[in-house]
C-alpha cells in the first residue's frame, strides 16, 4: 500500500470524524459562539482537512489527471482555510457588537478594548 | 417518539421511491435527434459554431435570438429597480458622503483582499473560456458581482465609490456592454447576412484557440453589463435607511 494513499485516507477519515463532532456540537453548545467554534470544526476539519487528503490519495493512485485533481483539491483546500476563520471572525464580531448573544462570559477581553 | 415516528415515516417513503426509481427508469438509449444534430454539428459539422462548448453554441447561435431576450428581460429588471432608487444630483452626492474605513476586524479584512482578487480572475476566466467550457457571460458576470458585495461587506460602499466604481460608472460599463452585444448581433446584416449570424462571418479561432465566432464577443460584453448591472443595484441597495427616509422626506 502507498504510503500516500494511506496518508490521504487518514486524513479523509478524521475529516469525517470532525464533520460529525461539529454537527454534534451546534446541536448541544448552549450559545451561538460557542456553535460558532462547532461549525468552524465542521468547515476546517471537515472540509478543508479531506480537501488535502483527496490531494494525497489522487496522488497516491494512478488515475489519469492525478495532477490536475490533487492540484485542485490543493487550492480548493486552502481557500477554504482562508475564508472559513475570515467568516466565522465577520460573524462572531457583528453579533458582539450588535449585542445580539445572551451569555454571561467570565472575561470579554472584546468589550475591554473597546472601551 | 412522535418525532421519531415521523423520521421513520420520511425514511420509508424515502426509500420506496428510490428504490421503485431504480427499477423502473432506464436511461434513454438513443439520443433526441435534435439533441443529437446539436452534437454533431456544433465543432464539426455543416452547420457549425466553431465552439466545441455545446450548451454555449445553442445558447448564442442556435438559440441566440431567445437569448437575446432573456437578456432584454434581465436588464429591464435592472433599470426598474434603478428607476424605483432614482435620486437626484445632490441627493446621490449626499449618499457618497461617509467613512471609507473597514468595519471589521483585520483578518477579515485582508482575506477579503485576496478572495476579491481570485473572483475577478475565477469570473473572468468563466466568462472568457464560455466557448470552451462550461460557463459563459452570465455566469462569469454573475461571479464578477460578488467581488464588489464583497467590498461592500467588508468595507463600505464609500470605499468603492472613493476608489471610481460609482453608480454612473458601472451604468456606463453595462450600457457599453449592452451596445456591444446589439452591436454583434446586427454586424451580419451589414454583411449580407442575419441577424445574430455567426459562421462565416466571425473568425473561428485566433492564436489556435477556438473562439467559436461571435460566442467570444457575446459572452464578454454579456460579463461586463451581467457584472456592472448587479454592481449597480447593490451600490444602491447598500446606501443606509437612514438618508434614504431623509431624501423621501419620510417623518418619524
Amino acid at each position: 500500500m502507498n504510503i500516500l494513499f494511506l496518508l490521504g485516507a487518514i486524513l479523509v477519515t478524521i475529516g469525517g470524524i470532525c464533520d460529525l463532532f461539529g454537527a454534534i456540537g451546534l446541536l448541544k453548545f448552549p450559545n451561538f459562539y460557542v456553535r460558532l467554534h462547532a461549525a468552524t470544526i465542521g468547515t476546517i476539519g471537515g472540509a478543508a482537512i479531506p480537501l488535502f487528503g483527496v490531494a494525497l490519495l489522487a496522488l497516491g493512485t494512478n488515475i489519469p489527471h492525478k495532477h490536475a485533481i490533487a492540484g485542485a483539491s490543493l487550492i480548493t483546500g486552502i481557500i477554504t482555510l482562508l475564508a472559513a476563520p475570515a467568516g466565522a471572525t465577520a460573524l462572531a464580531y457583528a453579533a458582539h457588537k450588535t449585542n445580539a448573544v445572551e451569555w454571561k462570559p467570565k472575561i470579554d477581553h472584546l468589550k475591554e478594548a473597546r472601551k | 417518539m412522535k418525532r421519531l415516528t415521523g423520521l421513520l415515516t420520511i425514511l420509508i417513503i424515502t426509500l420506496g421511491v428510490a428504490i421503485y426509481l431504480a427499477q423502473n427508469i432506464i436511461p434513454p438509449e438513443n439520443l433526441h435527434p435534435l439533441g443529437e444534430y446539436y452534437l454533431e454539428n456544433s465543432y464539426f459539422g455543416e452547420h457549425s459554431a466553431k465552439s466545441p462548448e455545446v450548451v454555449t453554441s445553442i445558447l448564442w447561435d442556435y438559440r441566440g435570438v431567445d437569448t437575446l431576450f432573456e437578456t432584454a428581460v434581465f436588464f429591464l429588471a435592472i433599470i426598474g429597480s434603478l428607476t424605483i432608487f432614482r435620486l437626484n444630483r445632490e441627493q446621490s452626492e449626499e449618499a457618497k458622503q461617509g467613512e471609507p474605513k473597514p468595519q471589521l476586524p483585520e483578518p477579515v479584512v485582508v482575506v477579503t483582499k485576496l478572495t476579491v482578487a481570485m473572483i475577478l480572475a475565477v469570473s473572468a476566466s468563466i466568462a472568457l473560456h464560455g466557448q470552451l467550457t462550461p460557463g459563459g457571460g452570465f455566469q462569469g458576470g454573475s461571479a464578477l458581482a460578488v467581488a464588489p458585495l464583497l467590498v461592500i461587506a467588508a468595507y463600505t460602499k464609500y470605499a468603492l465609490e472613493k476608489n471610481g466604481l460609482d453608480k454612473t460608472r458601472a451604468i456606463i460599463i453595462r450600457s457599453i456592454g449592452l451596445l456591444g452585444i446589439a452591436l454583434t448581433a446586427l454586424t451580419p446584416l451589414l454583411v449580407s447576412g442575419y441577424i445574430m449570424q455567426n459562421q462565416p462571418i466571425f473568425p473561428g479561432e485566433a492564436l489556435g484557440v477556438p473562439l467559436g465566432g461571435s460566442l467570444v464577443l457575446y459572452n464578454l460584453f454579456e460579463y461586463l453589463a451581467v457584472g456592472a448591472g448587479f454592481t449597480a443595484v447593490f451600490l444602491l441597495l447598500s446606501i443606509p435607511e437612514e438618508k434614504f427616509k431623509k431624501f423621501l422626506g419620510v417623518r418619524r
